[in-house]
Formats: structure tokens, C-alpha cells, sequence
């Protein structure tokens, strides 16, 4: 029988805190947004991404990676028959928001987010599959029970791409229970976020896993 | 965990089929084609240190995840945690729909593109680094 698999709310917004008090500490600008009643809220990060446009690359050039382009290409000076070079676009910049909210239903944080150009244009479904890393690609598009589905923000009350929160405790618990046994301090947060973030392009910085050892 | 009195064996690399699986084959038959790139050999490994280029990585299996019989792999320092899964989970005989996560510190799963060098800098003592891999239906 599984046990203590979910985290309460209260629970959730204190690792959300101790979370967000290390974010602040190195830099990451994670942020606690209250709900209006100020009853519950969530944390939210905004991340700003350059997007790999082929069709911009200059001829001779070899494009890839999707987070940064070449910085001695960019400020190159064009030869007689090349094009211009590409400076970033506003078209390519891409602007990641993740929300991470608690679940009364499921009883675990759900990771929220959406993406757009600079210009206000929303990436579609279609944008965000592609950007999923390959790793989890193949497995997310097995499982239609645990995929990316847009919602409603329970907040907000706006569009959002959703992680979708079932199978959370499956993964969850294993961590959870080993680290009991030995007495270890764990924020659940970290913990998750480090699972589910790199699924939609979300990477947790190594020092929140120092944090947590501090905090024992 | 007391220190296995087994040998450290090579981690091959991402294309080669990773050995048996069977958690109850012995270590010296678990041996793939030699790749190009790094020797794989049983045999005892000279303790890892930070100029070599290969790292000790322990690995531990937390819930009924299978045990890998053999636990100790010297593994290139950029080795990625994504190459590191897709071995394991070829050697455990995983099927493609179930997801391994690797843990450092017991609780945070590093990124798939995260080099394994990295984390023996961050985390490894005792001249190895050890990792928690768990198995899960998380995903589909």
C-alpha cells in the first residue's frame, strides 16, 4: 500500500518557498505570484530561448543547438556573396513561462506552461511537441494519459500547456520512501521539477541539489 | 554500501547492445565487442581521479527497480545521464515503455544532456560517483 505519496497544500507551498529562496540566491528568478484571495498561488519562471530558425542560416554556416546561435557568426561582417548575416529576430525569440500549481484533485504540484514569440504570437501544440526533448519524445507520444494538453489555468483562467499530473505519484514515491529510510530531507519540489522540467525544456541548475543537503 | 569486491568494468558505448541483462549473469561474460573508442575489458580499473578520463560511477537501484548485478562502471566523463539511462535500461532488458530515471544525491534527477564528469565534480566523494536509478510507468 502506498503511503505519504502526496504532498498537502501547505506542504506544497512550503517547498515552493525554500525552492524559490535558493532560485534567489543564484539567479534562476523563479517567483511566488499569490492568487488574488491570496489563499493559495503558485510559482512561476519566465525564460527567454532562441530559437533555431534553419531558413535564417547563412550559407556555409552549420546551425545547431537550439539555445544559442554562434556569437562570432552573428556579428560577422557579410563577404561580397553571402547574405546578410542573421541577427536574432524578435521572430525567433521565444518566451517560456512555467507555473508550477498545486492540484487539489491529484494532490501533487502540476507544471504549467506556455510559450510565444516576442511579438505576442503563441507557440502551438504542434511548436511544443517539437521542442520536447528526444528523450521523451517517443514515450510521452505512447501515453495519451500522461501527455502535454492544454487547459485552462485554474488561476488565471487563461491557456496553458499541462504536463498532466497522474502518473506523478508513480515516479515520485520511490524517491520519496528511499529517502525516508535514511533520514534524508527532500523538497518535494526540487525532486519533481527536476524530473518532469527537462521533459518541456526546463532544466534545473545543480545547485538546488546542494541546497536541499544544506538544509539537513 | 561497502565497496564491491567485484572488478570496475567499462561502460560501452551508446551503440553497442549492453551486455545480457540477466541480473544473475556473472560479470565476465556480460562483455560486448570491444568499440573503438574505449577499451571494455573486465579488470581492476586504478582508482579514478580528476585528470582521468573515465569516472566510477555506483550505481543503486531504489524500489523494485532489478539490481544490476554488476553495479561499478568507469564511464567517459561525457557520457551523458541520456546515454547512461539508455544502457542501463538495455542491460536491465527495460521495455521501451518503461521510463528509468537516474537520481544524484538520492533525490534530483539530473538533465539527460548533463555530462556524468559534471556530477562526479559535484558529487562524487570516495573517488566514485553514486547513482540511484529507479524504474517507473511514469511517462507514456
Amino acid at each position: 500500500m502506498e503511503e505519504d505519496e502526496f504532498i498537502g497544500e501547505k506542504t506544497f507551498q512550503r517547498c515552493c518557498a525554500e525552492f524559490i529562496k535558493h532560485s534567489q540566491q543564484i539567479g534562476d528568478s523563479w517567483e511566488w505570484r499569490p492568487s488574488k484571495d491570496c489563499s493559495d498561488g503558485y510559482m512561476c519562471k519566465i525564460h527567454f530561448q532562441i530559437k533555431n530558425e534553419p531558413v535564417m542560416s547563412h550559407p556555409g554556416t552549420s546551425t545547431h543547438g537550439q539555445t544559442c546561435l554562434p556569437m562570432e557568426e552573428a556579428f560577422e561582417l557579410p563577404s561580397d556573396d553571402c547574405e546578410v548575416i542573421e541577427a536574432p529576430a524578435a521572430s525567433q525569440v521565444i518566451k517560456y513561462e512555467y507555473h508550477v500549481l498545486y492540484s487539489c484533485s491529484y494532490q501533487v504540484p502540476v507544471l504549467y506552461f506556455r510559450a510565444s514569440f516576442l511579438d505576442g504570437r503563441p507557440l502551438t501544440l504542434k511548436d511544443i511537441w517539437e521542442g520536447v526533448h528526444e528523450f521523451y519524445k517517443t514515450r510521452l507520444l505512447q501515453g495519451p494519459w500522461d501527455t502535454i494538453t492544454q487547459q485552462e489555468h485554474p488561476i488565471l483562467g487563461q491557456p496553458f500547456f499541462v504536463l498532466h499530473p497522474c502518473k506523478t505519484n508513480e515516479f515520485m514515491t520511490p524517491v520519496l520512501k528511499n529517502s525516508r529510510k535514511i533520514n534524508k530531507n527532500v523538497n518535494y519540489i526540487t525532486s519533481w521539477l527536476s524530473i518532469v522540467g527537462p521533459v518541456v525544456g526546463l532544466n534545473l541548475p545543480l545547485s538546488y541539489v546542494k541546497a536541499t543537503s544544506q538544509d539537513e | 554500501m561497502a565497496e564491491e569486491p567485484q572488478s570496475v568494468f567499462q561502460l560501452p558505448p551508446s551503440s553497442a547492445a549492453g551486455g545480457e541483462g540477466l541480473p544473475e549473469v556473472s560479470p565476465e561474460i556480460t562483455t560486448p565487442e570491444p568499440p573503438s573508442s574505449a577499451a571494455v575489458s573486465p579488470g581492476t580499473e586504478e582508482p579514478a581521479g580528476d585528470t582521468k578520463k573515465k569516472i566510477d560511477i555506483l550505481l543503486k537501484a531504489v524500489g523494485d527497480t532489478p539490481i544490476m548485478k554488476t553495479k561499478k562502471w568507469a564511464v567517459e566523463r561525457t557520457r551523458t545521464i541520456q546515454g547512461l539511462i539508455d544502457f542501463i535500461k538495455k542491460f536491465l532488458k527495460l521495455v521501451a515503455s518503461e521510463q528509468l530515471f537516474i537520481y544524484v544525491n538520492q533525490s534530483f534527477a539530473p538533465s539527460p544532456d548533463q555530462e556524468v564528469g559534471t556530477l562526479y565534480e559535484c558529487f562524487g566523494s570516495d573517488g566514485k560517483l553514486v547513482l540511484h536509478y529507479c524504474k517507473s510507468q511514469a511517462w507514456g
